[in-house]
């Protein structure tokens, strides 16, 4: 190539693109940074403890735990500093812990939402209360960890769950016709016992492809677009450079588990009827007492509002609160404008909510939803 | 003629790039639709089904052949680690519920008020020379008689 071509402003520009592109295309981010320590393992499973930044006469006496989706890593709530909500929760002064259900391998393909509901959740709790010296505690579940912390909170009423927070949970499976994953995994079309009888677990890359596949040309072209017009813009090159490998970064389902997901959820809407048994004893919404607030992103098209609003209606507690965000599935909590209205409102819920109750105090007021 | 009404010059990437996006934009909503209609539901099912009709056989030979490839060598095979798996996972439990009882005796024994002693009543540096003393006394005495029996 001729050297005036090749030392000419616009090349050297276009070979720095390329480069910028290549690295991040073909790298991983570093994510998950806020310090923590693991406090418990049961099988894959951990607990993380967020090691606290702020004075502990500062803290909120009740510890938060996270709990995710079972098909993604968890660090989507700690992606990048600055831009964690793990993070900014334990800079107001919350005890953060985290629960990691870990990859599940052939031996776990027997796992139920049984298991993660009243095996691994509860002893994770206890740890954690045993740790935070307090016999109470805030929930925060999203998506299917969403669905885990309801079974939970309805089976365990009692086990000191003072606040249950949930992210866009897919809890009312009624309106089909809204619902794309109703229609792909509907029996007529998917057999799933074919699918589980070959691979065990759901794997990662049939899920990513689900997930995917509900909005393609968004996923796998205007995506890239979205890289490549701002490959002069290092802040949008990092925030994309890292949600890009979480979104690379998928795990399978329990086997058992996904025929739960699909035959009583999505096929027959057990949960809402009253119909689901979790080892034998029945999940009755109404039996969730404690404060709750459910956060629903208004252009989800993974669960839509509709998923959520009607489960919240028949929960017993007395304090709950529907908080609507513009932003879809990820975006509301991880999306660049999360920091500015789902983080500081999920603060607010909760800072009130997280006092220590005095003997003659009174719980918060609570609010209708 | 523009560069002087705005102070800026065209950029003819800008619009082409606007171009793509309104293109875009109508693709993924075409996309959207489909992807959310039953036919697409029942291609991707058929599809799917013709790939596990392959490829279930296949991993059945395969993993059929490997384990006993693996006994012929006196290896471990698959199954032999997945019920190694299994039972430490039991293990794991089975700690976890030692832990919970092992915090409930400590909380229970915690919880029990100490009672001291009746001799060590007095713990005060004053009590502490005055049983000294005596017990010194008590020793000398026992030395005392020892040595007048010998």
């Amino acid at each position: 190539m001729p050297p005036e071509i090749v030392e000419s402003k616009d090349f050297v520009a276009m070979q720095q693109r390329l480069q910028m592109l290549t690295k991040t295309l073909t790298s991983s981010a570093q994510v998950a940074l806020t310090p923590k320590e693991t406090v418990w393992t049961l099988n894959k499973a951990k607990l993380y403890r967020y090691v606290p930044q702020v004075p502990i006469e500062q803290r909120h006496p009740v510890p938060l735990l996270l709990v995710f989706a079972l098909m993604n890593r968890p660090y989507i709530l700690d992606l990048r500093p600055g831009a964690s909500f793990v993070e900014y929760m334990v800079k107001q002064g919350y005890d953060v812990y985290l629960l990691d259900w870990g990859s599940p391998g052939p031996e776990d393909k027997h796992l139920k939402f049984d298991d993660y509901t009243l095996e691994y959740i509860p002893r994770a709790v206890r740890k954690m209360k045993a740790l935070a010296g307090c016999e109470e505690f805030s929930l925060l579940g999203w998506c299917i960890g969403a669905i885990l912390t309801t079974i939970y909170a309805s089976l365990r009423p009692d086990d000191g769950l003072r606040n249950l927070t949930l992210l866009t949970a897919p809890l009312d499976f009624s309106k089909r016709e809204q619902l794309t994953f109703a229609r792909w995994t509907d029996e007529k079309y998917f057999d799933i016992d074919k699918v589980l009888a070959t691979f065990g677990n759901m794997p990662a890359e049939m899920i990513e492809y689900g997930a995917k596949a509900l909005k393609p040309v968004e996923n796998y072209i205007c995506n890239y677009l979205r890289l490549w017009d701002n490959l002069d813009n290092p802040q949008v090159v990092e925030s994309w450079h890292a949600m890009n490998t979480w979104c690379a970064d998928n795990i399978p389902i329990a086997g058992a588990a996904f025929r739960q997901l699909i035959v009583d959820l999505y096929r027959n809407d057990r949960l809402m009827k009253g119909e689901l048994l979790i080892r034998g004893e029945r999940v009755d919404l109404a039996k969730v007492r404690a404060n709750l607030l459910a956060v629903i992103a208004e252009n989800d098209h993974i669960t839509p509002p509709c998923q959520t609003e009607p489960a919240i209606a028949k929960m017993g507690s007395a304090d709950k609160e529907i908080y609507r965000v513009p932003g879809g599935h990820i975006g509301i909590m991880a999306g660049s404008g999360a920091c500015k209205r789902t983080w500081p409102h999920l603060n607010e819920w909760l800072a009130k909510r997280s006092q220590r109750v005095q003997a003659n105090q009174a719980p918060p007021e609570p609010r209708a939803a | 003629m523009e560069e002087e009404q705005g102070g800026k010059k065209p950029d003819p990437m800008e619009q082409l790039r606007g171009m793509r996006d309104t293109y875009m934009e109508a693709w993924a909503k075409a996309m959207g639709e489909y992807v959310n209609s039953e036919q697409y539901a029942e291609q991707s099912g058929a599809t799917l089904d013709a790939m596990l009709s392959v490829s279930a056989p296949f991993r059945a030979a395969v993993e059929k052949a490997m384990v006993n490839a693996l006994q012929q060598m006196a290896m471990p095979t698959r199954p032999d680690f997945v019920s190694i798996a299994e039972r430490l996972t039991n293990v794991e439990m089975r700690l976890d519920d030692l832990d919970v009882k092992l915090d409930r005796i400590a909380q229970a024994i915690a919880k029990i008020p100490i009672q001291p002693p009746a001799s060590a009543a007095v713990h005060t540096p004053a009590g502490h020379e005055a049983s000294a003393k005596k017990s010194a006394k008590k020793s000398a005495k026992k030395s005392a008689k020892q040595k007048g029996a010998h």
